[in-house]
This record gives C-alpha cells, structure tokens and sequence, in this order.
C-alpha cells in the first residue's frame, strides 16, 4: 500500500520530457526562422519599395523626354521652315513648304508664317482654306511676341472646340529681318505617347500643363473634358515646385483606385508628367515574396517540428527505458537489462544502471543466503530457549503445586485445629452469664486469654504461611485506636504481672481518635511486640508508650514497646526479624517460641506501609519502636459495649458443627439478629426457598455440600430478594476470595467468629437504609449496652434503675443548676460525674460523654459557661430520658402483654 | 450577353453595312468590331449585334427605331443625324452613340462638347470652315473653274446645308467663282442636277456632308463620269466609288471606346463628343485625267493617298 503510494507519487507523467524538448526545439526552430524571415520581409519590403519607386521615377523622367522630344521634333521642323532665307521662295513655295510641314507633321494643324513686322505672309491649315500674302498684322499676338523676345514661344494650352487640347508655338528665324512661323499644335497626338508609355502592367502616365489642366491621359476622355487637376495636393505641390518623394506618393487615382505615383517635369514646357502604378500591382511583388517567406517559414516550420519529433524521441525515449528501468528494479525485479544503443553518454549510463542491478542481484543473492543462515541459527537459539523456558515452567509449576500443598496443608490443619478452638472460646464467652464469682470470672477470663493466645498461636503459624504465600490481605475498617491499645494491655498485663514484672501504659491523649485501618493485624504487631518484650524479660518491667500524629490525610501511630530484658546484640539487630530466629538457640531453649513473632510483626508492619526497629544493648533491654500510618475514620465509633443493630436481620446460619452452630445463633442473639440455623448445605437451600433471609452465614467445609456450591445453588433460584451470604471459614487466601466472588460471596468472616468482625461483617450492608429515628436514639443512647443491661439485669432490675436514674438525674440536674448559679465548680464536677456515672449505667451515652467532660473542665469555666453548661446538660438529660421512656416503654409494654 | 444595337441610313446590301472581319478599318461597322474585340468584346460571346436601317424613308426609320428599343439594347450607334434625332426622341435612358454629327451643339443633342450630359454623345465630322477649304481643293485641281456646284438634300445635311455654306461663300468670293446651289430631295434628281453643270462656264462641284449623297455616292459617281463634272467628296466612300477626290476626317473609328466604357457602366452623358484629329486628301489621277484635269503640285503635295 505505501509502496504503491510512493510509486504513484513519484510516477513521472509519461512524455513529459518529450513534450519539453519538443516544444523548445519547436519554439528555438520558429523563433530563429520567424526573426530571419521577418527581417527578410522588412528589409525586402523596403528595398523593393524604393526600387519601385525609383523605376517609376525612371518612367516618368522617360516619358517627359519623349514629350520633349515630341515638342522638340515639331519646334525643329517649325525652325527649319523660320530659318528658310527669303531669297529661296516666293510666298507660293512657302506655302509648298507648310504644306510639306503639315504632310510631314500630322500634329501641326496649321502654320502661318510672319514676316518680322508681323504681317501674315501665308497660312496653311489643314480645316480653313490656305491663306497667301494676306498681310494681316498680328504684331500684337502673343505668339509673335514670346517669338521674338526668346526666339522659341511655348504658348499655353488651350482648347479649340471645347475638347481638342491646343498649343501655339512659335519661332524666330534668323537673319536681319527674320520671320516668325508661328504653328498650332494639336496635343491630341501627344496622346498616342502616352498612351504608349507602358507603366508596369495596369498603370498609367498622364501629362498637367503648367495651369495644372489635363492635356494626355491614355484613358482620353478625362482629357477631353479639360480636367483640371490643381485640385489634387501632390498636382499642387508639383506645381509649385516641390520635388516628388524619393518613395514615391502613395495616393488615389481619378479612378479612385490606391495608386503609387511620383511625376517628371517636361523640360522647357514646364508640364507635368504624372506615372502611377496602382498597389496592387506596385506591391505585387512584394506580397508575393512575403507569401513565399511565409509559405518557406511554414514549410520550414513543418520541417523543424518533423525534426523536433525524431529528436525528441531520440532524447527522451533512452530515458524513458532509464525510467522504467529504475522502476522496475525499484519494485524489484533485478533481473532487468536496458538496452539503449544511442552510442553517447545515455548508453554509458544505462550499462551503468545495468551494472548496478547486477551488483544489487549479487548482493541481494549474497545477503539472502546470510539472511537463511541467520534465520537457521535464530531458530535454533529460539528451540533451545523455549526448551529451557519449558523446563523453568515445569519447574515452577512444580514449584507452585507445592506450595499449593502445603498452603492446603495449613488450611486443613488450621480447620481442624480452630473448631475445637472454636468451641472452647465460644463456650468460655457463654460461661459469664453474670451470675458468677468474682475469681471465677477472672479464671474464666485467664482462661479465654489462654484461648485466644493458643489461638494467637495457631494464627501466627497460619499468617505466617500466609504472609509467606503473600497471600494475606489487609481488612480495614474503622476503629477507636485507644480502645486497641487499651485492650491489647489489658490482655498482657496479667502475663506482666504474673512473672512479676511491672507494666506501664503511657497513652497521649492524641490516640483516643477513631481511625481507619486493620485492627486485628495491628492487634498481632502489639501483642507480638509486648509478648515478646514479657517473654525475654526475667526481671523488671515492661512499658508501653503510644502516640497519634495527625498528618495531612493519615494518622501515624507511633508505638514503643520498652522492656528491661536480656537485650539483643547489635549483630542481631536485624536478624531477629529473619524467620524463626531467636537471639541464640539457648534462648530459644530457655524462653521457647516459635521466633515467628517478630518475623511476623515486621511483615505485617510492611503490610501496613509501617516501620518496625529495634533499639538494644545486650543486659541492656530493647526498645521496639512501631511507626504506622492509619486512615481517618469516617465517622467516630461509639465507645463503650456493642452498638445495637441498625435493624433486627433474618439470618441463616449454616454449618455442620453442632458447637459452631450454638455459638453462633448465641452470638447473633447477641448482636440483636434472629437466628435460624441448618445443618447443612441442602437444608440451608430448602430454608431459602421457603423463607426470606436478609443474611447468610454459610460455613465453607461442609461434608454434604461445599459452602460455595451451596451459595451458587442459592444465588440461582431466582428469589425475589436475594440475601447477602457471607462466608465462615478459617481459609481467607486469595484463591479462596476469587473462588467466592465467583459464587457471589463478597464477604467473609473468619473462623472461631470473633462478635464484632461478624456485626460489622452483617452491619456492613450497602443497600442497608438507615433508619433516623434508630440513629437518634442511638446517638443518644448506647441500646446494646441497655440490651445487654436488660439480659444482665434482668427487665425488673432495668426498670427499677431507669426509675432511680430518673428521680437522681432530676436531683442532680438541679444540684448542677444551683452550683452553676452559684459558681461552685467542684460542686458542678461533682455533680456532673454523679449524673454521667448514673447515665453510664443504663447506657445514656451522650449525656455520660458530655458529664465527663464537663466534669474535667468545670475547674476552669466562667460562670456563664457553667450556666450554659448547666442548661445544656439538662437539656441533654431531658431528652435522654424521654429515648429512654420510649426504648424501655414498649418492652413493658410487651411484658405486661 | 449585351445587347449593340446600330441603326444605319444605308441599306442593308450596301458594302459599308458589311462587318468584314478581314478589311477590318475599311468600315465603320467593321472598325466597331474589330475595336470592340480589342477590348474583350467577341460577338456572339459577350454581345450581339443587331444592326436595323432606315433606308426607305420616314416610317421606314420609324419602324427601324421601334424594332431597336423593343430588343432592349444596352447601347445604340446611330449612322448619322437624322437617326440620332429619331432614337433620342424615342429613348431618354437607353445610351447614344452617333457616328458622326456636324453640329451636335447646334442640333440640341448635346449641352457641350466637354460635357454632353443626357444619353447621347459621339463624333463629330467636318467643321463649318471646311466649306471654304473643299472650295480652294477643287479649285486647285480646277484652276479655270468659274462657277461651283453645292450638291446636297436639304433633308438630311446640317441646317439644309447653311453649315457649310458661309464660309464656302466667302472663299467663293476671294477666288471669284460663283456658287451654285444643287439641292436635291430624291435619287432620281442626281443626274439632273449634276448634268446642268456639265456646259460651260467651266464648273466644279462640292458635295456637301449628307448621308442622302453617301447612299447614293454611286450614282453621283457614275452622274460625275457621265457628264465630265469635277466634283470634291467630304468622305473617301466616294472614291471607293470612283470619285476624282475627297478631303475629310480620316475614318479613324474611335466609337469602340465609347461603346466598351458604356457597357462597362460609364454614363454617355459623362463622355465628351470628340473631333477629328487628322483629314486626309484623297485624289484619284485616273479620273483626273480622264477629266483632262492636271494636279497641282501643291495638291499633290497635300495628297495623303493618290489613287491611279
């Protein structure tokens, strides 16, 4: 496609070259051949134009010679009869002699001879009758007269019947006395002359006496008519003396024919003799050496494009083989030979191209071969390496089914170990039902602290393979960070005491926040940390100091665990936290453990994004410091017992374990639920096509049905409101999570069922609306703590107290009004933390928050803030109460029913 | 093709009606042709001719024109005045070209020689002068001549002869000879006329310019002959004849010109009626001397052709 585009791109348009050259030679050709005959024709034009001219001139000065000669002639024959002498004839041979004259001159039509007074002697005529010895005085004739002044008299042209052109012409004789012959001429016969005066072929010569009249003209009648032609300019100007121009004068005729005319003068007689030739003819020539310039040009013309043709068919027809040539073997074919045989450098230049293509064929042929050989040995090293890749795959896959084995290994052991587990803890929570002693609570107590150790211990081992498989996954959620803190102690204080070790809790009041993050992974790192600082200290004491530092969008907790132990040397600083890896073996023997504890501790506190260091000197002591950053709460979480429900669930609890099943419906009991358990996975699917649950507990490892099958069952009849199942199983690998996603499973609790992973676990429902009316009297008052109060107590016992707090919290808030009226601050505290401990009791939990806190800053109040206090706490107590009357009256309610 | 048309006084057996090709100038119809043909006009090629005559009288003259017009000619040669009088009083449009008139002007045919304006123009003949010199020519050839015969018609010669009568009159005058009138109307009236000139006083004879004398010349002639009476002719058609001598304008036949300019558009009007250049004495010794007269030198000088 792009080749083709190229290609396209660079294609010549064929013949264009042809065309260049042809049409320069062309335009070179024409142009050499139109300038040379243009100049030609210029120069010619010009040279025959003056040349005709010339002739012309030639003409008439030949014609005006022949008509002075013609006059000449007559005067000559007029002077030979003046120059008679006397003495020879009598007046009768004179007249013999004229009429000779007349005889020999047709032109003269009459002579009359003078003597030199001027009387007529004789007179010949060729129309009148001779006259002899008239004596008539013609003295005074003019003839006479221009004789005898100038011996030769040219008289003026005149007319004799209206029509013959007439000329008197006189001369004088010689001699004392001489005579004067005076003859009338009669021009007509001049026009015989002229009318023989050839002028080219159509042309003509006339003849204008000195007054500018007609006298010859070949076509006669124009003559007759007396023309008078003073009218015509070049006439005009001829007459007054103007030379002709030397191109002659280009003008009309009589005829109004365009003529080419130029004029002589007649010597002596002072007439004109005109000479035209007409253009046509004049130019004839002329035009005729332009047509054949121009038929020579076009021939030449045809010629030089033949010529052009063959030449631009020599030139470019070389190149255009070049051209295909290049492109031929530009799309590859190699194997192409021009053959151009123009015997110039074209030809050079295509053995050139062809010894190009040969070298480009052998080198191709050459690079081919290196192109196999390298492909060959590439196949080769590609065989070996998928062969190795297939050895490293086999080799992980084995790898994988291992630890695969052994993940399956750990799960089932964890399973078969947490169910007895399972069983002991729930039984032990069962077992305070309040109606024990005080040391028997605290061995019940001991004795779940022992429990959750072991279970701790099962865990380590388990978290460990987990976090080895990095399998393990974080699951935050909110909680009070003092709480934890406090608690983690509490459990591990005993532990201090017993091996008489002090403990010391040094909490900043910066960690009673609440906070966003995995509290049972945070558990682990304390509880690691201070088991193992109790369990490497044989004398001493243990102390814990904890801070939250609120930073931008987090909170760091800093922990440090210091201990007065045995220490650690520097060497071993960073090995403890090696997989089981004690200080030394003895120590191992002398304080046993796993030594995963601080391995796990330091991989959990990654997990975290945290940091886990240790400070120590041997006999010296540790310090274990434990920076980790935590989320921000979303919203502050109660202090104090369990939240109630936001709502009573329907919830089905599936399992084979009859212990696991008691425990459970006991805890869901507890959180407020209504419990209904199947024993196993088809029962479970027969509950749930009859009856409408809102949750599902469902236990994994069931013998019957698989927990995942039966959710996949469950998730296909298509109820009209499917229940939320969430899963029971110690195994919370990541396997384990996709698998369940698959069965529509997004949630899991893990396994011995701790009371608050399993009611944030039900709590913890997106499409749960929840109820404001709930949230009002939750806010105001803790209602499983009053639940649990209830259960504890007992409804009598509840309803006597919320009857005392009744009448004491009206006394006290009045004890608080008087106090603030007067300003007795430690009768305000004291009050106030009477009201709060009354308030604890039955679970009025904002007012108890609000009486701790008044309690602490009564000292420092003013009096009007110890009023405002005074009305907000008895507005705070009046609005508890009336929670309260109605929390506990529709249960009296119900109890008297 | 074009049309020439050409009414003639002469019948149409006489000699001078041929259109010989081979004596092409001998006549007047002849010279027509042969000039025409110079000028690119072939008979039976580019034009016709129809030549009619008015021989025979006054309708016969009429009819002659009738039968012209109805042809529809492009051009009309008439022979002589009396014709040329009666076609321009038939036609003022179809163009008219008269061989030979003495007096146009006179005649009213014309306006002016240089210019004639209307249809007509021509040729003219001899001058009213030329009375005196025929007179002094055939005194010459007649030196003892007392009394000179004018034959004419007064019909058909210019102004019943008064054209040329003034000046023959007055040479008759200067040369002492008295002038005897001859007038006549008919053919029949010839040889009387002539032979009352034939006693003495010794006499000669002018025949006048008439068409009536030309289509008679023969009889002239042979009357001449007959009775011994010297007699000058104005054309040479009477020496053909056998006439003693003749002295007019040399038939140069110039009516081709006109004729050609016609056809090719020229108006007749616009053409000047032209003059004889040249007159030539003919004198025939022959019948001289059977006459018993002897010629002059001064005639024999003169002589343009002098037949034995």
């Amino acid at each position: 496609m792009n080749e083709q585009v190229d290609q396209g791109h660079l294609r010549t348009p064929p013949g264009r070259l042809f065309r260049k050259y042809l049409y320069s030679i062309v335009a070179l050709a024409f142009a050499a051949l139109a300038i040379n005959t243009g100049f030609d024709v210029w120069f010619s034009y010009r040279e025959q134009k003056q040349l005709l001219a010339a002739i012309q001139r030639e003409q008439a000065a030949s014609a005006a010679i022949q008509i002075g000669q013609f006059i000449g002639q007559i005067e000559n024959q007029i002077r030979w009869l003046s120059r008679l002498p006397p003495e020879l004839s009598t007046n009768e041979d004179d007249r013999l002699n004229a009429i000779r004259l007349l005889r020999l001159s047709p032109a003269i039509a009459e002579i009359a001879e003078l003597d030199a007074q001027g009387r007529e002697q004789v007179r010949v005529s060729r129309r009148v009758a001779d006259k002899v010895g008239s004596k008539a005085d013609l003295s005074t004739s003019s003839a006479f007269r221009g004789a005898n002044e100038s011996r030769a008299y040219y008289g003026p042209v005149y007319f004799f019947g209206d029509t013959e052109p007439f000329m008197t012409l006189a001369i004088r004789g010689a001699g004392r006395a001489p005579n004067v012959v005076i003859a009338e001429v009669n021009l007509r016969f001049i026009w015989d002359l002229v009318a023989g005066i050839r002028v080219g072929n159509t042309g003509k010569a006339y003849v204008v006496d000195r007054m500018g009249v007609l006298i010859a003209h070949p076509d006669l009648w124009p003559a007759l008519r007396r023309s008078d032609l003073t009218g015509h300019a070049d006439v005009r100007a001829a007459l007054d003396g103007v030379g002709p121009p030397s191109g002659g004068l280009v003008r009309e005729d009589l005829s109004g024919q365009r003529v080419l005319s130029t004029y002589a003068t007649v010597p002596s007689l002072g007439w004109l003799v005109f000479v035209e030739l007409p253009l046509s003819e004049a130019y004839a020539p002329i035009y005729a050496s332009i047509g054949r310039s121009t038929f020579l040009l076009v021939a030449l013309l045809a010629i030089a494009v033949l010529v052009s043709l063959w030449l631009s068919r020599r030139m470019t027809v070389p190149i255009q083989l070049l051209t295909q040539g290049a492109r031929r073997i530009g799309s590859g074919d190699l194997g192409l030979r021009l053959a151009i045989r123009t015997g110039d450098e074209l030809e050079a230049l295509g053995d050139q191209f062809n010894r190009m293509a040969a070298h480009l064929r052998d080198s191709y042929a050459t690079l081919e071969g290196k192109v196999i050989a390298r492909t060959s040995e590439l196949e080769k090293a590609r065989d070996q390496a998928l062969a190795e890749h297939d050895a490293a795959e086999r080799a992980r896959s084995i790898a994988v089914q291992a630890n695969e084995t052994k993940s399956r290994f750990l799960a089932v052991v964890s399973h078969e170990l947490r169910t007895p587990l399972n069983g002991v803890m729930g039984v032990l929570q069962l077992l305070d039902d309040g109606s024990l002693g005080e040391v028997q609570r605290r061995h019940l107590a001991t004795a779940a602290a022992s429990g959750e150790t072991l279970i701790a211990l099962v865990d380590a081992i388990l978290e460990y393979a987990r976090l080895e498989a990095s399998t393990e996954a974080l699951e935050a959620r909110d909680f009070r960070l003092d709480q934890l803190i406090e608690a983690t102690a509490d459990l591990m204080r005993p532990q201090a005491f017993d091996k008489g070790l002090t403990f010391d809790l040094a909490s900043d009041a910066t960690v009673n926040t609440s906070v966003h993050g995995d509290p049972v992974r945070l558990n682990r790192i304390l509880l690691n940390l201070i088991g193992n600082a109790i369990k490497f200290t044989p004398r001493g004491g243990i102390s814990l100091t904890a801070a939250a530092e609120q930073l931008d969008n987090h909170v760091l907790l800093h922990v440090t665990v210091r201990d007065t132990g045995i220490g650690i040397a520097p060497d071993m600083h960073e090995r403890i936290f090696e997989d089981f890896v004690q200080a030394d073996d003895s120590i191992a023997r002398r304080f046993g453990g796993t030594g995963l504890g601080l391995a796990i501790a330091r991989r959990l506190t990654r997990l975290m994004r945290g940091e886990l260091t240790v400070e120590s000197k041997p006999g010296a002591g540790s310090t274990f410091t434990l920076d980790v950053p935590l989320g921000r709460a979303a919203s502050g979480i109660a202090q104090g017992a369990l939240p109630p429900p936001s709502r009573q669930l329907n919830v089905l609890l599936v399992d084979d374990d009859p212990v696991n099943c008691e425990v459970g419906e006991a805890i869901l009991n507890r959180l407020g639920h209504h419990p209904t358990i199947a024993r196993n996975g088809a029962s479970a699917i027969e509950l749930v096509r009859d009856q409408a649950f809102d949750v599902i507990l469902m236990d994994l490892h069931m013998p019957d049905l698989d927990g995942v099958e039966a959710a996949s069952r469950i998730g296909r009849l298509g109820l009209p409101k499917m229940p939320r199942i969430i899963a029971v199983t110690a195994d919370i690998s990541s396997s384990a999570r996709e698998r369940l996603a698959g069965a529509g499973i997004a949630k899991i609790v893990s396994k011995p069922i701790l009371i608050n992973a399993l009611r944030e676990a039900i709590e913890d429902d997106p499409q749960d609306e929840p109820a404001a009316v709930q949230l009002a009297a939750g806010a105001l008052i803790d209602q499983h703590f009053l639940d649990d109060q209830k259960e504890l107590l007992g409804a009598a016992q509840v309803a006597k107290l919320h009857q005392l707090l009744q009448q004491t919290s009206e006394r006290l808030i009045d004890d608080i009004a008087k106090a603030a009226a007067m300003g007795d601050h430690k009768q305000l505290a004291r009050s106030a933390h009477q009201l709060g401990s009354a308030a604890g009791a039955l679970g009025l939990v904002s007012l108890f928050e609000r009486c701790r806190e008044i309690e602490l800053a009564a000292i420092s109040m003013s009096p009007v803030e110890c009023q405002s206090a005074a009305d907000e706490l008895a507005a705070l107590q009046q609005a508890s109460m009336r929670a309260l009357d109605d929390l506990l009256a529709p249960a009296g309610a119900t109890a008297n029913t | 093709m074009r049309l020439v048309a050409t009414l003639t006084a002469l019948p149409l057996d006489d000699e001078l009606t041929k259109r010989s090709m081979t004596e092409a100038a001998t006549t007047r119809l002849g010279g027509l042709i042969a000039g025409l043909r110079q000028r690119g006009w072939v008979e039976g090629v580019n034009f016709r001719l129809e030549v009619r005559s008015s021989f025979g009288g006054a309708d016969r003259l009429k009819t002659a024109v009738q039968e012209l017009l109805e042809l529809r000619p492009d051009v009309i040669l008439t022979g002589s005045t009396g014709e040329t009088a009666a076609v321009m009083a038939a036609t003022k449009t179809i163009p008219i070209v008269f061989a030979t008139s003495n007096d146009p002007v006179g005649n009213g045919f014309v306006e002016s020689l240089a210019r004639p304006g209307g249809n007509v123009t021509g040729f003219t003949s001899s001058t009213a002068e030329m009375g005196g010199k025929w007179l002094q020519l055939i005194k010459e050839a007649v030196p003892d001549m007392a009394r000179v015969g004018v034959l004419f018609n007064p019909a058909s010669t210019p102004r019943a002869g008064r054209f040329f009568l003034d000046s023959l009159e007055q040479e008759a005058v200067t040369s002492g000879v008295d002038v005897v009138l001859a007038p006549i109307g008919k053919a029949a009236d010839i040889d009387g006329a002539i032979s009352r000139f034939s006693e003495p006083p010794k006499a000669a004879m002018i025949s006048l310019v008439d068409s009536f004398l030309v289509v008679n010349r023969q009889a002239i002639v042979a009357a001449t002959a007959k009775y011994r009476v010297p007699m000058i002719y104005p054309f040479h058609y009477f020496m053909d004849a056998g006439g003693l001598m003749s002295y007019g304008p040399t038939l140069e036949v110039r009516s081709a010109d006109y004729v050609d300019l016609i056809l090719r558009g020229t108006k007749a009007g616009d053409l000047p009626v032209q003059s004889p250049r040249k007159y030539e004495l003919l004198i025939n010794r022959t019948v001289a001397r059977s006459l018993g007269l002897t010629i002059p030198f001064t005639l024999l000088a003169r002589a343009d052709e002098i037949r034995e």
